[in-house]
């Protein structure tokens, strides 16, 4: 196995008993499969010197209306 | 007996109110339909049949009675099976989702459509938690492409999208956090609509993205679409995400004439190079017919395209893993094979992932100020093939064809409105569709020009010629 591919094996399988997740083996492969090409996105996020001092699009809101969907 | 029933709900409208036909016996000819239709299209989860009856008969006597709450009253949709009704079970298309969540209740959509007088016949297939595609091991229909039974109706608003191009109903309900309203318009031959994110209230739904959902209309037409949208649109204080503001009157938007609208045309990103063979064609003719009817056409391309869609699968994957994740640690098997695994990829990245994902969200709407200070829509097409077979939605190969041949993405992301109507073919008989987004809250320009388009066209007209076999031989 590549060094990439440990990696990537080592490192999704981390993340999956971390998040108390139970996937066959098979879908333990497909998912290191994916992992590189998704990796990859992440990183292309921070990429993007723009970003650096950009606002997230996330609105905290200290006044929130409780309603009830139903009624 | 195909006809003699309305196809499109004005149609529908306007033969309720001449006395051509009767709710009752509009919704009756409908529930025969899916009787003969719906074991091979898979749309319904649940039917509705004896309610849509007792909510028509009501219809029928408020025509009766001088009282007429608008164009939908006493036309029979279905309902995606993640907004809760409070007639009947939701399921989500899963068996995780806990029954008593929607029991008895309905939220604020339902109600609005309801109080318009619309018939609701029934819940409508969805892949699981909309996210999910098609699993054959779970006890839940497969739906299919009424246009070729092989092939995916696209989701995950699959029974919406299938069941309008076969007749089942006039309209429906759909819902888009990737594609979902859009895809299945596309892929069925159907108009579909994701409002501007927070312009439709997403309370008493199943929720997949936080900051992602859309609740929208799909029927044959803009018009239609745009009528719906009237009903649904507008604040409630049940969703923190929906803005207060008011609802504009989008059919009378519609007058046909896009003189002055500068339409930006976007190809960078939309014709990858394993495009249908007649994409091209049907996309640059659309395109002639939107000039013809005044446009202006103005070549754009969109900022950050790969990175808005990365951002976006980071942030929905992160959201859904956030709902599902004590159900996913005790019921792993019990998802449907592709929802794990889409959902699993929320585990793969960070918190601060998320947050930068966000930021570069925030980023594409800052820098599309620009591109929509030169146009006021961006058309492309919705996706880059007719629909694909049903095999390979269902295997690994499957979020490739979203990611790379669908188009839709984007919009989602930065929460722009997006409409999508049908323009043409494959050769292999398959709807293509394009796509016209508009600034936020500006749905009226995207359904004008829609509605315009659809006034040179008739592809939203067509009916799979399997349903009219069937129909024939009924």
């Amino acid at each position: 196995m590549s060094e990439v591919a440990i990696d990537s094996d080592i490192t999704v399988r981390t993340l999956l008993a971390a998040a108390g997740l139970t996937p066959s083996e098979a879908e333990i492969a497909s998912l290191v499969d994916a992992y590189p090409r998704h990796k990859a996105g992440i990183e292309s996020l921070y990429a993007i010197p723009e970003t650096r001092y950009e606002s997230p699009a996330l609105i905290f809101n200290p006044t929130p209306v409780f309603a009830d969907w139903s009624e | 007996m195909a006809k003699d029933l309305p196809v499109t709900v004005a149609d529908a409208a306007a033969m309720l109110r001449a006395g051509e036909l009767s709710s009752v016996e509009l919704t009756s000819a409908l529930i025969a339909r899916a009787d003969l239709i719906d074991p091979k299209t898979g749309t319904y989860v649940a039917r509705f049949d004896d309610y849509a009856l007792a909510k028509a008969e009501q219809a029928d006597k408020d025509f009766a009675n001088g009282v007429d709450k608008g164009p939908y009253q006493g036309v029979p949709i279905g309902m995606k099976d993640i907004l809760a009704v409070a007639h009947g079970p939701t399921t989500a298309n899963s068996l995780v989702l806990d029954p008593a969540w929607g029991e008895g209740r309905q939220g604020p959509v339902v109600n609005r459509l309801e109080a318009a007088g619309a018939v609701i016949t029934g819940k409508l297939t969805t892949s699981e938690f909309a996210m999910g595609d098609p699993d054959p091991t779970k006890p839940f229909a497969i739906p299919y492409n009424p246009w070729d039974l092989t092939r995916s109706p696209g989701g995950s608003s699959a029974g919406t999208g299938n069941g309008i191009a076969s007749g089942l109903f006039l309209a429906g309900i759909g819902t888009d956090t990737g594609g979902s309203i859009r895809i299945p318009a596309a892929w069925n031959g159907i108009t579909g609509l994701m409002p501007t994110f927070g312009r439709v209230p997403k309370s008493g739904c199943a929720p997949l993205g936080y900051s992602l959902d859309h609740i929208g209309p799909m029927a044959r037409t803009a018009r239609d679409c745009a009528a719906m949208l009237g009903i649904i649109a507008g604040y409630h204080p049940s969703d923190e995400s929906c803005v207060d503001r008011p609802v504009d009157d989008y059919v009378g938007a519609l007058t046909g004439d896009l003189t002055g609208v500068r339409i930006g045309v976007e190809r960078a990103h939309h014709f990858p190079l394993d495009s249908d063979p007649a994409l091209a064609g049907c996309f640059d003719t659309a395109l002639a017919q939107l000039s013809a009817l005044g446009a202006e056409l103005i070549e754009v391309t969109l900022p950050r395209y790969d990175e808005v869609n990365a951002a976006l699968n980071v942030m929905m994957a992160a959201e859904a893993l956030a709902y599902h994740h004590g159900d996913m640690q005790a019921r792993w098997f019990d998802y449907y094979a592709l929802t794990r695994s889409n959902v699993a990829l929320g585990a793969m990245a960070s918190a601060a992932d998320y947050v930068q994902a966000a930021r570069v969200r925030r980023l594409a709407q800052r820098e599309l100020v620009d591109v929509f200070a030169t146009v006021d829509l961006v058309a492309g097409p919705t996706s880059s093939i007719g629909a694909p077979t049903s095999d390979e939605v269902s295997g690994p190969a499957s979020s490739e064809i979203w990611w790379t041949k669908c188009f839709t993405e984007y919009w989602d992301a930065v929460g722009n409105p997006a409409l999508v109507v049908p323009m043409g073919f494959t050769d292999r008989g398959l709807p293509l569709s394009l796509q016209l987004a508009a600034r936020p809250f500006e749905e009226a320009l995207a359904l004008k020009a829609g509605a315009a388009y659809q006034t040179l066209t008739d592809w939203h007209l067509r009916v799979p010629p399997i349903i009219t076999e069937l129909l024939a031989a009924a």
